[in-house]
């Protein structure tokens, strides 16, 4: 009984290869880029078209505050996969719950701007361009950062119930690595929208 | 399902079957019904998501779900059709080795670049003869490049303008390479009298490249292109590219090193494709 | 020659369960699976189904165009009829079948025994197959549920402003936005998968550079699809946000943009080109060496002009814009950009040629099918170079020899291909051969049938035919042409209907395949007609990129010379 191919020169004892999850994760990540670039290009293309007001120079705020929340979360669950990993659990559940906390912060911030702006401001989506390429823009990164924070709510609840170990730091990175995209995109968004954009 | 099962094995690991992901699928769908028909058709579907979701989400955590799949021995003769009574005697290898030698790809770029100095003179000579100027047809060349000297006068194109000197320095350059690295991407294919295709191949890449591109590229040069003077200039272009590459050694293909050495050496006589004087001293080395 | 056991189903399993009165738990077993082979048959199978459909819309609109001032359909009909054919055999035709194909042969190829997400696998077909069905389904409810039954009718590539809401009042165009962008959803999911498969679960020995071509075209053609088929996805829901949330995008009045829909297509539209392709392509690095009796020629040059065809081809959008007004910079860009995808495949048609040169040539009907493709692929491209030359393609843009040119590589190169790739797999994958005979008459009828139409449609296109008109005068000198485009339609269809008795019959009365019936070398073979749901009981070791030359001739493995 022989192998199914003949072994010539037998290989190495190591065959290595890529992490599933983790090329996975980089295909979808490489997919939503695709999405985020066309919606940049089209708010950055429509910058200054809006037929009547208000302008985003009117009605914008720079959000400094939740941008910072939102870009430490990516320190804190950077720090809980390194936690993780060394199996210390009680810590990994504290920088894990300050993640999704401040992300929390950042949905939540963005949700009383964006009530500031419809009440306040009078702008909605069908108000001009600037209210369809913002509210699409922004709502389209805001549910991205919902999703992150389902799971890694969902990641907190396990950990709390004590079903999380080292065994699944694998799983644990790849959402992590979606948790920085999701983060890496608010820093386009922000110059785009925030800065290049008022 | 990725362990490497051992011999003598009776099951093996796959993923279960399971419905949630078409359920999920359909939920979806069922939302975006929803859209074009009736809230309700939504509202069933958001349900159907979640709950799809969650069996999903326990066929994958905390552990994934699994089924064993029994195996049934079964002997399996794999055997090549090819007889191999009629392989003749004088091939101990029943391999078809085409072509065992070619040329680099960088020689075709040599050549291109060898072509495009060439492609000067003639150019160079017509402009000399029918303009009484050095530089007319290089200016000619430029002219793709700045929109405002379509207009421009035969005299105006017959002065030396350092501009049009670098700008038709770069296009010549760019084509002769391109054209260079496309002959250098069919030699393979003709292995043999390099001056020869190259003096066919060269001109028909020039004539194609141009009469597609040139009406839009550069407007001027196809009103004024003298083709009875191009051609030659193609021409030249090929055979000087052909030359160089006949200068150029020609390299084994992988396929030539794993002969057996009698064959290298040319002992039973030359293998297809190759002249056996070649190979003799090759298999000396 | 060697020797070696693998692994068949036993009885009780899932493709040998026929309890009785089990219609219930076949329907069960199909919906609840997760086996690749399975999900790839499924995906073929529903592609086949939109084929014929498809087809027969083809059919309606040449029965209509066959004759001048004919009145077989309405105006309002047609319309529907173009819209759905083009939208049908792109989202819901060609791609399924060609991610079919990948599905189930992929993993086989690479010595895995599943893909590497299998459940998220089984979502992405059910999302596409549920799109297609979405989108069928507006022809009985296109206005809304209670009004009349309309289907989409702004053309496959649905310019705005005739999507807005003003122009497309009731629900019909959101049908074909929504569907769509389900497929896309599917699309991609399959696409990650491929990738994420091919790079991590190869079997031991298998590098990349041993992994055979059609696989490397797949992972090619899935990396397209992340950077092609999402931004039509972001298009899709910002047309979406137009039309239920009063979104200004494509809103002319509102200072929006159409162009910016007609870029956001076509960047999309154009690569989805090479999606199809590719995998023609890939079909023909399989079968072409194996009727050959050589190896691929230039196998990393193939790999590099795969992959450098996927870059072009992200820059070359804009030549479906050139009737648009887009300025001399652009137009010249793009006509150089377009051109150079000729390099590329060029390299690779001589690469095939050289294959063949000079090799032991079987002309199965796998082969005959490949070698149609070859020559037709090459005609189509050269009217593609001619219409890269934007003047030209101001003279001819959206005439029937753009109409011509396209399904040049629609039928002539990818269904050719995909019609060889069915000859040549078929034995794997139902264990029986399909009728040699019946297949040349195929190919004949079809080839016959494909020139007789799409070579002749060139003519109408050059004299000024402009697409999608419904019906025209009888003094413009288009009726005699048109005529013989449909008759040519009428071979096709008959072609097809062998292709069809083919499948079937062969299916219960076709010849034994047995494992390897083509002589062939890739991992695939190596194991039973039909697999065994594992695919293989012990998975494989390879040494060099024909893994079956080197066990049946172990005196002179391929491993020597890679």
């Amino acid at each position: 009984m022989s192998t199914v191919a003949a072994v010539a020169n037998p290989t190495g004892d190591e065959w290595k290869q890529p992490s599933r999850g983790m090329v996975g994760m980089a295909c979808l990540i490489a997919a939503e880029s695709a999405i985020f670039v066309i919606f940049v290009v089209a708010y950055i293309y429509y910058t200054g078209k809006s037929l009547s007001g208000p302008t985003p120079r009117e009605v914008l705020n720079l959000p400094i505050f939740s941008t910072i929340c939102l870009l430490s979360s990516s320190i804190t669950v950077h720090f809980a996969v390194h936690e993780l990993q060394g199996s210390r659990i009680g810590r990994f559940i504290a920088w894990l719950a300050s993640t999704v906390l401040l992300g929390g912060i950042f949905i939540a911030s963005t949700a009383l701007e964006w009530y500031e702006l419809i009440y306040h401001d009078g702008l909605t989506i069908r108000t001009n361009l600037f209210g369809t390429t913002f509210y699409s823009l922004v709502g389209l990164h805001a549910s991205h950062v919902i999703a992150g924070l389902i799971m890694l709510g969902l990641a907190l609840i396990f950990a709390l119930q004590g079903k999380v170990n080292a065994h699944h730091t694998e799983r644990f990175e790849v959402l992590s690595v979606y948790w920085h995209f999701v983060d890496a995109v608010w820093v386009v968004v922000f110059t785009v929208v925030y800065v290049l954009g008022r | 399902m990725e362990h490497n099962n051992e011999s003598g094995q009776t099951a093996v690991h796959m993923p279960e079957p399971t419905a949630a992901p078409m359920a999920l699928a359909l939920g979806i769908t069922l939302i975006i019904t929803g859209m074009v028909t009736h809230v309700a058709v939504s509202i069933l579907g958001v349900v159907l998501s979640i709950a799809a979701s969650y069996k999903w989400f326990r066929a994958v955590l905390p552990v994934e779900a699994h089924e064993m799949v029994p195996v049934r021995e079964e002997e399996i003769v794999l055997v090549t059709s090819r007889k191999t009574i009629e392989r003749l005697p004088l091939s101990p290898i029943h391999r078809k080795l085409v072509p065992v030698e070619t040329f680099r790809f960088s020689t075709g770029l040599k050549g291109g670049i060898a072509g495009g100095i060439a492609m000067i003179g003639p150019a160079t000579l017509f402009s000399l003869l029918k303009f009484h100027s050095l530089w007319y047809a290089m200016n000619l060349m430029a002219a793709g490049g700045f929109v405002s000297w379509t207009q421009q006068s035969n005299e105006f194109l017959a002065q030396f303008h350092i501009e049009g000197l670098l700008a038709a320095l770069a296009i010549h350059a760019v084509t002769s390479l391109l054209v260079g690295s496309l002959y250098g991407a069919m030699l393979p294919m003709f292995p043999r009298w390099p001056i020869l295709t190259a003096g066919f191949l060269a001109p028909l890449l020039w004539t194609g490249l141009l009469a597609s591109v040139l009406n839009i590229v550069s407007p001027i040069l196809n009103e004024r292109i003298d083709w009875f003077w191009f051609i030659p200039s193609q021409i030249a272009f090929g055979l000087v590219a052909g030359y160089v590459v006949n200068l150029d050694a020609k390299v084994r293909t992988r396929q030539f090193q794993s002969l057996p050495f009698v064959l290298r050496a040319g002992v039973h006589g030359a293998i297809e494709g190759d002249d056996a004087e070649q190979s003799r001293k090759d298999g000396e080395q | 020659m060697a020797t070696h056991t693998s692994a068949a189903a036993v009885a009780g399993l899932p493709q040998t369960m026929r309890r009785p009165g089990g219609v219930l738990s076949v329907v069960q077993e199909w919906v609840t699976t997760v086996d690749h082979k399975k999900i790839g048959l499924m995906y073929i199978g529903y592609a086949l189904i939109f084929l014929v459909i498809a087809g027969a819309e083809a059919l309606l609109m040449r029965v209509q165009l066959a004759v001048p001032n004919n009145h077989f359909v309405s105006p309002q009909v047609f319309n529907r009829l173009f819209t759905m054919h083009g939208t049908t055999m792109v989202f819901f035709v060609g791609m399924p079948i060609l991610f079919g194909f990948g599905n189930y042969l992929v993993p086989l190829m690479i010595g895995a025994r599943d893909m590497a997400f299998p459940r998220l696998n089984s979502f992405s077909f059910w999302i596409s197959a549920f799109g297609g069905v979405l989108l069928y389904f507006s022809y009985f409810a296109g206005s809304g549920l209670y009004g009349a039954g309309t289907a989409p009718d702004v053309g496959w590539f649905a310019y705005a402003p005739l999507t807005s809401k003003v122009f497309s009042p009731g629900h019909s165009t959101d049908y074909w936005t929504l569907s769509v962008l389900l497929s896309g959803v599917g699309s991609i999911g399959t696409a990650l998968n491929i990738v994420a498969t091919a790079l991590t679960m190869r079997c031991k020995g298998m590098k990349l550079s041993r992994m055979p071509l059609l696989v490397w075209i797949y992972v090619v053609m899935s990396g397209i699809a992340f950077v092609a088929v999402s931004p039509l996805t972001a298009a899709q829901i910002m047309l979406v946000i137009d039309r239920y949330l009063g979104g200004h995008f494509f809103d002319t009045q509102a200072g929006g943009s159409a162009v910016l829909w007609m870029h956001f297509f076509w960047i999309f539209g154009h690569p989805e080109v090479y999606i199809l392709v590719l995998p023609a392509f890939g079909f023909a690095n399989e079968i072409i060496p194996v009727f050959s009796r050589k190896a691929i020629f230039g196998y990393p040059a193939m790999v590099a002009a795969s992959v450098g065809i996927a870059f072009v081809s992200l820059g070359v959008w804009a030549h479906h814009m050139f009737t648009v007004g887009m300025g001399p910079d652009a137009n010249a860009f793009f006509t150089f950009s377009t051109m150079v995808v000729a390099v590329p495949t060029g390299i690779k048609i001589f690469n095939w040629l050289a294959t063949i040169w000079g090799g032991n040539i079987r002309f199965a009907t796998p082969m005959i099918f490949s070698i149609g493709f070859l020559f037709q692929f090459l005609i189509a491209g050269l009217t593609g170079v001619m219409l890269a030359v934007s003047p030209f393609d101001w003279q001819l843009g959206n005439s029937y020899f753009v109409v011509a040119h396209f399904h040049y590589v629609l039928v002539g190169a990818i269904l050719f291909m995909i019609f060889a790739a069915f000859y040549y797999w078929y034995p794997k994958i139902t264990g029986r051969m399909l009728s040699e005979k019946l297949g040349k008459w195929h190919f004949w009828l079809l080839v016959f049938g494909f020139h007789m139409t799409f070579d002749f449609m060139h003519v109408p296109g050059l004299l000024g035919m402009p697409r999608r008109v419904y019906t025209y005068e009888a003094d413009r000198g288009w009726g005699d042409w048109n005529m013989i485009v449909s008759i040519g339609a009428i071979f096709q269809t008959i072609s097809v209907l062998v292709f069809v008795y083919n499948l079937v019959r062969s299916y219960y009365k076709g010849e034994i395949a047995g494992p390897d019936p083509w002589d062939a070398w890739t991992l695939e073979w190596s194991t039973s007609s039909p697999p065994p749901s594992y695919n293989f009981a012990e998975l494989p070791t390879v040494s060099s990129r024909r893994p079956l030359w080197d066990l049946k001739h172990p005196d002179d493995p391929d491993s020597n010379y890679e």
